[in-house]
């Protein structure tokens, strides 16, 4: 349950992070989203039963503080945590670029879904996707830019609580 | 050790068992675990814009006493010209209570005005939102206009125990009636395109065929007061093009939004008096 919380509380040190930038990044109207990322390390690491529970959490975070349904990221925040788990054993898990390969293709899956479930709502969908693509875009370059400090971050905070060894001990 | 074909499917197995735990679960559950989550990351948002705000205040500190007295004079002559826009208001305001009671018309409705800092911009393609910092705190209710020096800023969605979250007009979700200024007849806006680097904007509908707009010539939207909270007259933006919609009855067109509606720090909520 610790190893749970302690990822939890990384994953909110990451949205805070990401709100904080997408705060800043509103006057040029371009919007990050790492929802990838979210569930990366907590899929291909941690038991399944803590993966869960840190995702689960992340995803109701997620939920709390936008306008959509609520539920809507907890549920497809669990699905990709399902099928990262389900393929971890096949992925060279320790190399820090499958890692950033897998968070790139979890947030590439999520953001494509997430739109298809949201774009409907506006008055012109089809006018929205340039706008959608740019923010995918940057989306990927600042995932694949923060993503291996950000496993490094979550390696050392399970170190730091004692819930995992040192590797380098 | 469990058979190997079944501890591959756990995963997706225990998706299965949160997806049915989510769909029984009561609501009463779930409007509690999402008001924990939205208190839990308040406190964040918050700090993180007083941080801003002193950021702000240290970097007004250099400035020289010259800049400083030069601002001073330059404030003096804008108080001074609002002082005088305020004596005209008031003379005004008796005037129009004067004919409202003359003429047995019903009163306007009449707005407290709160001003709040922004503490938090959301600017995704799927939605527009702000969130400011008063809340119930300060008697914001739900659904009270939102306005800037620009016009309107949007409506409160949502209010917390100290925030509240503003839903722009930019938002895809946003319906407002408004008209051209100078005309009578509704017209119905919605927001909902934002492309990159670029200005908001936002469509109207029901548009009358006797109404032209370009990019040469725009014309100002205005609120027009009509089934919503918003006071007449408040601008929403400039109408850019109009041009016949499928039917041929009416027009439809697009609206420039204001382009500080994305960068705005501080905003005005106007709180209804009498709320009915």
């Amino acid at each position: 349950m610790r190893r749970a919380l302690i990822t939890f509380l990384t994953l909110f040190v990451l949205w805070v992070i990401v709100a904080q930038s997408n705060h800043a990044l509103a006057g040029s109207h371009v919007y990050l989203f790492l929802g990838g990322l979210m569930i990366t390390y907590a899929a291909l690491h941690l038991p399944l039963r803590d993966g869960v529970i840190a995702v689960l959490l992340a995803g109701l975070l997620s939920d709390a503080t936008t306008p959509v349904p609520f539920g809507l990221h907890t549920l497809l925040f669990a699905g990709a945590f399902a099928i990262v788990a389900n393929v971890r054993d096949h992925v060279p898990r320790e190399e820090t670029v499958a890692r950033v390969i897998v968070a790139l293709l979890a947030n590439l899956a999520l953001f494509l879904v997430f739109s298809f479930a949201l774009i409907g709502r506006g008055p012109a969908p089809g006018q929205v996707w340039p706008r959608l693509i740019v923010d995918l875009l940057c989306s990927q370059v600042a995932l694949a830019l923060v993503a291996p400090w950000f496993f490094a971050l979550q390696g050392r905070a399970l170190v730091l609580a004692r819930v995992e060894r040192d590797p380098l001990t | 050790m469990p058979p190997k074909r079944f501890d591959q499917a756990r995963p997706f197995l225990t998706l299965i068992v949160i997806v049915i735990a989510w769909l029984v679960v009561p609501v009463v559950v779930k409007t509690f675990t999402r008001a924990s989550f939205i208190e839990l990351q308040a406190p964040i948002t918050v700090a993180a814009s007083y941080a801003r705000d002193l950021q702000e205040y240290w970097t007004l500190r250099l400035h020289s006493n010259s800049e400083l007295i030069e601002a001073g004079r330059d404030l003096a002559r804008l108080t001074a010209t609002y002082e005088y826009s305020v004596q005209q208001n008031a003379t005004l305001q008796a005037e129009v209570a004067r004919l409202e009671e003359l003429l047995k018309l019903p009163a306007y409705a009449n707005y407290r005005p709160e001003y709040a800092r922004v503490v938090r911009r959301d600017f995704s393609g799927w939605w527009q939102q702000l969130t400011i910092r008063k809340g119930r705190n300060y008697g914001i209710p739900v659904g009270a206009p939102v306005i800037f020096s620009g016009g309107v800023v949007g409506r409160v969605s949502e209010v917390r125990a100290y925030t509240a979250v503003v839903e722009l007009i930019s938002n895809p979700g946003v319906r407002l009636a408004s008209v051209i200024e100078g005309e009578t007849q509704p017209i119905s806006f919605q927001g909902g395109i934002n492309a990159t680097f670029d200005a908001p904007r936002g469509v109207i509908e029901f548009v009358p065929l006797s109404v032209f707009a370009s990019a040469a010539m725009p014309k100002r939207l205005v609120t027009s007061g009509l089934g919503g909270v918003f006071p007449p007259g408040l601008s929403l933006g400039t109408v850019t093009k109009v041009e016949p919609s499928a039917d041929g009855l009416f027009k439809s067109g697009e609206v420039q939004l204001d382009p500080r509606l994305s960068t705005l720090t501080e905003v005005t909520v106007l709180v209804p008096l009498n709320p009915e």
